[in-house]
């Protein structure tokens, strides 16, 4: 009886220090990871990204999607990790930064729609936007380009679809291969302007 | 009767005078408070100025689609969600302020469910009345580092022009070439660059 009780206290004292041990553990894997954002892209130079304000080209679209757009981008690719740094137009920190690619959107197409048409009849009322992205070497090389697209078909409010087609942008840049590394900007050829 | 009709007669100059004389007076009136109506209240340069505002997207240290109340005291912009700490941008780092209409459906998720339960898809004819139109006030600003940034609040109707007044009065840049408000909601309109 009198030998159980402190075997038992070695137990609990050695559960706990385990337990102190890992949460040590996964606690600096998390500061880790916070220190190196896309650390997996390996030994590739970590790009920095500078988003431009959204050009509406000839569409008349309103100024609140514009901006909409323009900031949902910024937090869509600040979640995508690939880069070190988004950076937004006009911030000085662009000019010290020695790899900076520049993302260019264009707006092609834009269908207004409407949030009570879309409530009442499901089929109708839905806003429908198609832009043009270039992503580009601070030389003006373009890297990658494509037309992307952001619909908000059924249920939500009209801005919806800039938080969408951001998304689609960011999705579209981190799926495309090759971003991370050194390569970058010697592989990609330049292709369609605007 | 001929009488009454000299005697009439005689009077008819200094009446007439009289009325023309009161008709200036009440047209005189009249046109000073139409005048009053139609020009904007004077802004004391110094005098606190705040509305109920919803946060959409882009100020800083504020949570999207939240409520809270939108003020202007000296040269600062405030927007404080209820029972938290409020975030600020100087108003002369404001570079465009854009008004813009919206609308949009109101009675948020308990109205959703009933719609959702009402047989035979009869909740859609409560969309038809349950929305209501708003104001947006788009402002675009820059950071310490000139990065811009946008942000978009929602207003209730005829709130966004004394918000943007305000601002102007107080030193923001005016928009340059600013269009009138663009609706947000309206009919299925596609506009395609040629």
């Amino acid at each position: 009886m009198k030998t159980s009780k402190p075997n038992s206290w070695v137990i609990y004292l050695a559960a706990s220090v385990m337990i102190a041990v890992a949460f040590s553990g996964r606690l600096s894997g998390q500061t880790a990871a916070v220190k190196l954002p896309g650390g997996s892209s390996g030994s590739g130079t970590q790009w920095c990204l500078q988003v431009e304000r959204i050009d509406p080209g000839q569409v008349d679209l309103a100024h609140s999607f514009q901006v909409a757009i323009y900031e949902n981008l910024l937090e869509e690719l600040n979640k995508t990790k690939r880069f070190k740094y988004v950076l937004r137009e006009g911030d000085s920190k662009a000019s010290e930064t020695p790899d900076l690619l520049i993302l260019k959107t264009m707006v092609v197409k834009y269908t207004a729609g409407s949030e009570t048409k879309r409530a009442v009849t499901t089929v109708s009322g839905a806003t429908k936007l198609t832009v043009r992205s270039q992503l580009l070497t601070r030389e003006g090389r373009i890297v990658l380009e494509s037309t992307v697209n952001g619909n908000v078909l059924f249920f939500g409010s009209d801005l919806r679809a800039t938080h969408n087609l951001a998304r689609n942008i960011a999705k579209m840049i981190k799926q495309s291969a090759g971003l991370g590394s050194d390569q970058l900007a010697r592989d990609w050829q330049p292709s369609l302007g605007w | 009767m001929y009488r009454l009709f000299v005697l009439r007669n005689d009077k008819s100059d200094c009446v007439g005078g009289r009325a023309l004389v009161s008709l200036w007076a009440l047209l005189l009136c009249a046109g000073n408070s139409t005048l009053a109506q139609s020009t904007a209240p004077p802004v004391s340069p110094n005098a606190p100025f705040s509305i109920r505002a919803t946060h959409l997207l882009g100020f800083p240290n504020s949570k999207n689609n939240c409520n809270g109340t939108l003020s202007i005291k000296d040269d600062t912009l405030r927007f404080e969600q209820d029972a938290k700490p409020g975030a600020e941008v100087k108003i002369a780092s404001v570079q465009g302020e854009f008004l813009g209409s919206e609308s949009k459906q109101v009675g948020g998720t308990p109205v959703k469910v009933g719609k959702a339960a009402a047989p035979f898809g009869s909740g859609r004819v409560v969309s038809l009345f349950a929305h209501k139109k708003y104001d947006t006030l788009t402002l675009e600003y820059v950071d310490g580092d000139g990065g811009v940034h946008g942000a978009i609040f929602q207003v209730h109707k005829g709130q966004g022009e004394l918000v943007r007044n305000e601002l102007v009065a107080r030193g923001a840049s005016s928009s340059p070439g600013e269009a009138p408000p663009t609706k947000q909601s309206t009919s299925e309109v596609a506009h395609e660059d040629k």
